[in-house]
């Protein structure tokens, strides 16, 4: 009868506890899911937000794993904000929305102007959004964005959401910018948040690779001219202060970006050629080790010296090259030295005097300096970046060509 | 109860069980609110402090072999005394823990059950708790020690699984608040180390009392390797500029892991060894606190209290009606209730015990 | 049903009242100083003239009045019309009755007529005659010489001065005549034991172990035992259950090592069983264990003599039971069943390896289908994108919930499995993998269940098979079920406590006084193999647990060939 008894109360409890937690199963069970792969965010009319959420069809995903692009839905709806949007969307669905799967987060510029500090901080209070999620800043609508985000090579456009953004670690064009990443740099005093600059390639169709590699020092999505078949491009950089969108970096400002932030495995930049005259050498550089960076005060203002040191591989090759000798290899040395401090330069100055944005977080090395945060508060970083000085100096050891030495 | 003895290594595991089961909750970011970013040189300085109160510890039981401080303060002030440390002890016990499950429950809720009501959510650990308490007490801490080592590797793979998003410097400045506030008003922070409570408690347990020294000494430097890796994965990982409070600031640490595009949102995982090793302090707690109730009432046997206590803890963890004051609690109350309770009352009443001891020795002589 | 019962059975104090025995550690003698060394240099003695002193020590040393098969005839000898006493000592169901009837006992005990006539006559081998006196050459009479060159016609027959030598080869299935006034024995071949007619095991196939198992006759098994362990420290003891039937049980250990209180308790409960019949191993087993709780097997079944010899030489207990082919071994603890035969045979390296896949077998076993349920129903980012999509695409066309579907699965293959079993055996392993594949093929074909829950089962299944313990892997299957509703019910917070719950009931269970989770806490100090298999010149100790009377069953320096300069106190 005990044993009875036992098996009556277990029987209850779990009856109990199936009843009590069914809401939340039926919210999130499998069955009940639609997965969302990307937000696109525009400003609406009338103070309202456009957001679009891209799904897959998953019944378009066959068993056997076919390697056809499994085709998307976008849906877009007006709302107040995104809480709402969902909350609507989920009505118009009859599945409740997950984005716990969401891979690709887009704000229209125009939207980024105003500031997104609202949005960003009602995602990262959302249990189910991943802080690894992508944030980008198209200069397009984002819907239109995310509608022209076609891969050409992964059958799923989830997995090329996550994987659009892994060439920049030897290209250097676009920055890995995540939703965490943003949230933590946008609370922080002593850094700025940044996000992916993308757009629509109109150009690309058959051309599209090389249209990518020559043009690299003023290549910025959306700046190519129309016709043809369309295509979403992410180059470059959205400079956000406290929220709001300020400017754009263009590839090799984010270059050089990423060379100060340490991010970069290598690159590739093209200097001129001492030996032959218009015409420059493309040589692949990879950090010999982490960049320097060293914070200290002049008169109150920020004085900061950067030091990089890279070792370089020339890549192009001509029919009278000779890179055997020393002499040689030194010019080109020096040429890119030259060429990159310019470069780093003109980017770290653009940040702090145009934009008054810290988006390299040097103001994180410069805490350091101070004993106290409420030192560091009264000090106010933010206010002192924009009169910082910079000093850049880089050191590029080329040490030969590739297969060929000399011709 | 008291005829079950545990050994040394296993009284070490149910001392640090306490320790990390509220680093779990929001110990870290507590921690964090008090000293910024000379948390970690706050820590060990408290540690160092906490250390030594373990050995005081040690020196004042020590006169007393194999007797826990219930026994300890009906000798100092008879059964009365007895009953009103016993009872501030139970409080100190039921209250803290009950508020631990609530604001477990309350992450849980957040994370994986958002319609569900919190009393359903707590339902299933105190059905545990029925169960456990009906067992004996060694088959309870062996159940401890098996899931410790887990709970151990958990903490230490969110630590090294999120090196990569680290910022060092956020380790500056050096003296956070500046320096009475990380080394004079920061001794406040040493309500982390709650755990020694237990070491009042164990005497009668251990098989080898000669080892108390290492069981007090060695529970303390394993747990403050824990706070530091636990506050350093929160400190480096957030910023501190802004107090943004998480429910669970290491579930959210636990979302950042990834490694490559396979293993990402590893978070469910680490719930399920850290439910584990929440319902393992509970079921330790509660075996403490029936049993200072049986010394209380010399009860013959435990078993009509086996039911009881969970009710009691359950009663409690419901008071608080949203997570404000749950917070408020934590913050305010309970971590000067720990302060009281542990390092003042305690160290008293083995100070004068011992006192009274030196005196009737000497009237003796 | 009385509620006030209920609620004063439950808040009020009772008494204990069920039986619990607790094997505590270190009562017995430290004894692990001793060396079979010095257990060797005891055992030289000679034989005595007098036979009743012969037979004395005999019977101490044989512990023949509590060892059942150990039989010692005595009789009187005839030998040239004189009469000697005599005994002969041998062990049941180890020699051929017939040769001992007919080639020793009857020319020794029956008259003849070569045997007749006078002992007192001597044999003149010379004779001389000097100065009236006659010198004769005579040869006395040898009563041992006698026997063995004229009375007894059997092939080989050694005149032994030594006890050792005798009890090794009495042990091997020869018999011991012991004669009165002599202080020799003869050793005599006789040996008639079973041999190979025992079939292979048919549940516990190694790889390079032996291929015996025991059968229905319990002469025969114990007589396997007597021939593996091969000391006459091993103890059976014969014990009758049942009063209908009187089934014959064995209670065998070995005396040097087997912890006294633990065979005194398992006596006792064999003594204290008031049944009418005990047929089998397997209720047996259920009548003497602790308790019942959670059906997890708390001794362990085997049908291999040499798996059964070692646990003995670790100072384990076997019982036989006659009509049943299966030991039972006590105590048994959780790492037992997941350990055979064959990880003592092979190099430890591959032995660790194989252990860890079944200890994943078992992880796999219980909690697979629960953690896929609880993963599908509350917990689905745990999942990668892509594999979410597989699962929502397959499950597209089910018209089934996750917990129906695996229901349904589940139930279909311990069905199948049933099913299996009871096939005539042409078709009946076929038909496995028939309804594996063609009826869950089918079934994914049809829409009922979705491709990835037939992986999930197919796993679950295939790791219960993996672990060797049939009464484990039974108990793993049963415990499946809970944790898939519990994952149902309320995912990683059901699995999670349910774990719990279930880690400390079993490490509440006792299996005859040992903790059943002795040395899987990584923490505790136990010896004895519990995850990690040491390497075989590492085995010194006996398991902890165990308490038996000798720790050490190896020295430190195993290998004495590999260091033969190397001394006992060189050792750290």
């Amino acid at each position: 009868m005990k044993h009875l008894i036992k098996v009556f109360c277990f029987v209850i409890i779990f009856v109990i506890l199936t009843v009590s937690f069914s809401s939340s199963y039926l919210q999130v069970n499998l069955d009940n899911i639609a997965v969302v792969v990307a937000i696109g965010i525009d400003k609406g009319e009338n103070n309202t937000l456009k957001v679009s959420f891209q799904f897959t069809a998953p019944s378009s995903v066959s068993e056997s794993g076919s390697s056809e692009t499994a085709p998307t839905i976008l849906k877009s709806i007006d709302a107040s904000s995104i809480s709402s949007a969902v909350n609507l969307m989920n009505s118009h669905l009859g599945k409740e929305l997950t984005l716990a799967h969401c891979k690709l987060v887009v704000f229209s510029e125009e939207l980024a102007k105003e500031g997104i500090s609202d949005i960003i901080y009602t995602f990262m209070n959302d249990a189910q959004m991943r802080p690894s999620c992508n944030v980008v800043v198209s200069k397009c609508p984002a819907n239109y964005y995310i509608e022209n985000s076609k891969p050409f090579l992964e059958p799923l456009i989830s997995k090329y959401y996550e994987l659009f953004v892994s060439s920049n670690q030897f290209t250097g064009y676009t920055a890995n910018a995540t939703l965490g990443k943003f949230f933590d740099n946008m609370i922080c005093q002593s850094c700025d948040s940044y996000a992916i600059l993308g757009g629509i390639n109109f150009q690309l169709s058959k051309n599209a690779q090389e249209g990518f590699s020559t043009k690299e020092s003023a290549d910025i999505s959306n700046s190519a001219s129309l016709n043809g078949s369309t295509s979403s491009e992410n180059v470059g950089l959205a400079v956000f202060r406290e929220g709001k969108l300020v400017g754009e970096l263009n590839a090799i400002e984010t270059l050089a970006f990423m060379c100060i932030g340490n991010t970069v495995k290598g690159f590739l930049i093209s200097v001129p050629s001492s030996q032959i005259e218009n015409e420059t050498l493309d040589i692949y550089l990879t950090p010999s080790h982490k960049t320097k960076i060293d914070v200290s005060f002049v008169n109150g203002s920020p004085f900061i010296k950067i030091h990089s040191k890279f070792s370089g591989q020339i890549r192009s090759m001509t029919n009278d090259s000779n890179y055997l000798d020393n002499e040689v290899l030194k010019r080109i040395s020096e040429a890119c030295n030259r060429y990159l401090e310019y470069v780093f330069t003109q980017y770290l100055y653009k940040t702090a005097k145009e934009y008054k944005s810290d988006i390299n977080a040097i103001g994180k090395t410069s805490l350091k300096l101070f004993k106290t945060i409420s030192q560091y508060e009264d000090y106010g970083w933010r206010e002192h970046f924009q009169d910082s000085f910079f000093d850049v100096s880089v050191d590029v050891n080329v040490k030969s060509s590739s297969l060929l030495s000399d011709s | 109860m008291t005829d079950t003895k545990i050994t040394s290594k296993e009284a070490i595991m149910l001392i640090v069980t306490i320790f990390v089961s509220h680093t779990i909750v929001t110990l870290s970011k507590n921690l964090l609110s008090n000293t910024k970013s000379a948390t970690l040189i706050n820590l060990i300085y408290v540690g160092i402090i906490a250390l030594l109160f373990a050995y005081i510890i040690f020196r004042l039981l020590r006169n007393f072999a194999s007797l826990d401080i219930i026994d300890i303060s009906q000798y100092l002030g008879g059964p009365i005394f007895k009953n009103i440390v016993g009872g501030i002890f139970i409080a100190y016990f039921i209250g803290t823990s009950s508020n631990l499950l609530r604001e477990f429950c309350e992450g849980l809720r957040v994370a994986f059950f958002p319609m569900t009501n919190i009393l359903f959510i707590l339902i299933p650990f105190i059905l545990v708790l029925f169960l456990t308490n009906s067992l004996s007490f060694s088959s309870n801490i062996k159940t401890v020690s098996l899931v410790f080592p887990f709970v151990l590797i958990s903490i230490v793979f969110l630590f090294f699984g999120n090196f990569q998003n680290f910022s060092f410097e956020r380790m500056f400045p050096l003296l956070g608040k500046g320096f009475s506030d990380t080394f004079i008003t920061g001794i406040g922070n040493i309500f982390a180390f709650s755990g020694i409570s237990c070491l009042y408690f164990i005497p009668p347990y251990l098989k080898e009392p000669q080892q108390m020294k290492k069981i007090c000494l060695t529970s303390v430097i394993i747990g403050l390797f824990y706070f530091l890796f636990c506050t350093a994965t929160v400190l480096l990982l957030f910023s501190f500029f802004v107090d943004v409070d998480e429910v669970l600031p290491l579930y959210s640490a636990a979302s950042y892991i990834e490694f490559g595009v396979f293993f990402q949102r590893l978070e469910p995982l680490f719930m399920l060894i850290w439910i584990l090793e929440i319902g393992c302090y509970m079921i330790i707690i509660n075996r403490f606190s029936i049993h200072i109730f049986q010394k209380m009432t010399n009860l013959k046997s435990q078993k009509p209290l086996a039911m009881i206590f969970p009710l009691f803890v359950l009663g409690i963890a419901l008071l608080p009606q949203n997570y404000s004051i749950i917070r408020f609690l934590e913050t305010n109350i309970y971590s000067y209730f720990i302060i009281a309770v542990v390092f003042v009352l305690g160290i008293t009443i083995l100070f004068l015990a011992n006192l009274k001891k030196r005196k009737e020795r000497k009237n003796s002589l | 049903m009385d509620f006030k019962k209920i609620i004063t059975d439950i808040f009020t104090y009772t008494p204990k009242q069920e039986y619990d025995f607790t094997l505590l550690r270190g009562t017995t003698g430290n004894e692990s100083a001793e060396t079979t060394e010095l257990v060797k240099q005891n055992e030289t003695k000679t034989i005595y003239p007098s036979l009743n002193v012969n037979l004395e020590y005999v019977k101490s040393k044989y512990n023949s009045m509590i060892n059942s098969d150990i039989v010692i005839r005595e009789f009187t000898l005839n030998a040239r019309g004189k009469q000697y006493s005599a005994f002969l000592l041998y062990i049941d169901g180890m020699i051929d009755t017939d040769i001992m009837n007919k080639f020793i006992l009857e020319p020794l005990m029956l008259r003849n007529k070569s045997n007749l006539y006078d002992s007192d006559q001597n044999r003149v081998i010379s004779e001389a005659v000097t100065n009236n006196i006659t010198v004769r050459k005579v040869k006395k009479f040898n009563l041992a010489d006698y026997i063995m060159t004229c009375l007894m016609p059997q092939n080989t027959v050694k005149q032994i001065s030594e006890f050792s030598t005798i009890f090794n080869d009495v042990n091997s299935g020869n018999c011991a005549l012991f004669i009165d006034t002599l202080n020799i024995g003869f050793d005599i071949e006789v040996k008639g034991f079973e041999k190979r007619s025992i079939d292979k095991p048919e549940n516990e196939i190694v790889i390079k172990g032996a291929h015996e198992a025991f059968v229905e006759n319990i002469r025969t098994n114990t007589s396997m035992l007597r021939r593996s362990v091969h000391n006459e420290n091993l103890i059976i003891e014969s014990i009758q259950i049942g009063n209908i039937t009187k089934t014959s049980c064995a209670l065998c250990y070995i005396k040097t090592l087997a912890n006294s209180d633990l065979v005194g308790e398992l006596r006792y409960r064999l003594n204290n069983l008031e049944i009418d019949s005990m047929l089998s191993s397997g209720q047996l087993e259920q009548m003497i264990v602790d308790n019942n709780l959670m059906s997890v097997p708390q001794t362990l079944s085997t049908e291999r003599p040499d798996k059964a010899t070692s646990y003995l030489l670790d100072g384990r207990i076997v019982l036989l039971v006659n009509g049943a082919p299966y030991a039972l071994v006590v105590p048994a603890v959780y790492t037992d069943f997941l350990s055979t035969p064959d990880d003592k045979n092979m190099r430890t390296s591959f032995s660790n390896f194989i252990k860890w896949i079944r200890i994943l077998a078992t992880f796999l076993s219980l909690l697979l289908p629960g953690l896929y349920v609880a993963i599908a129903s509350f917990h689905q980012e745990l999942l990668p994108t892509d594999l979410l999509y597989s699962i929502l695409a397959s499950r597209a066309t089910v018209p089934f919930p996750v917990i129906f579907e695996i229901l349904i699965l589940e139930i279909s293959f311990e069905l199948i499995r049933e099913a299996g079993i009871r096939v005539p055996s042409p078709i009946g392993p076929t038909i496995g993998i028939v309804g594996a594949l063609i009826i869950g093929q089918s079934a994914v074909s049809a829409g009922i269940v979705s491709p990835i829950l037939i992986i999930i089962v197919a796993m679950t299944g295939i790791a219960s098979f993996a672990v060797p313990d049939y009464a484990f892997s039974f108990h793993l299957r049963i415990y499946r079920f809970l944790f898939i509703f519990l994952g149902y019910c309320c995912g990683f917070l059901g699995i999670g406590l349910g774990l719990l719950a279930y880690l400390a009931v079993l490490c509440d269970t006792k299996s005859f006084g040992v903790s059943y989770t002795s040395g899987i806490s990584p923490l505790q100090k136990t010896v004895g193999h519990t995850y990690f298999l040491q390497p075989v010149w590492l085995r010194e100790f006996r398991a902890s647990y165990l308490d038996a009377k000798k720790d050490k069953k190896q020295e430190k320096i195993s290998m004495k060939w590999k260091y033969p300069f190397l001394k006992e106190d060189d050792l750290p």
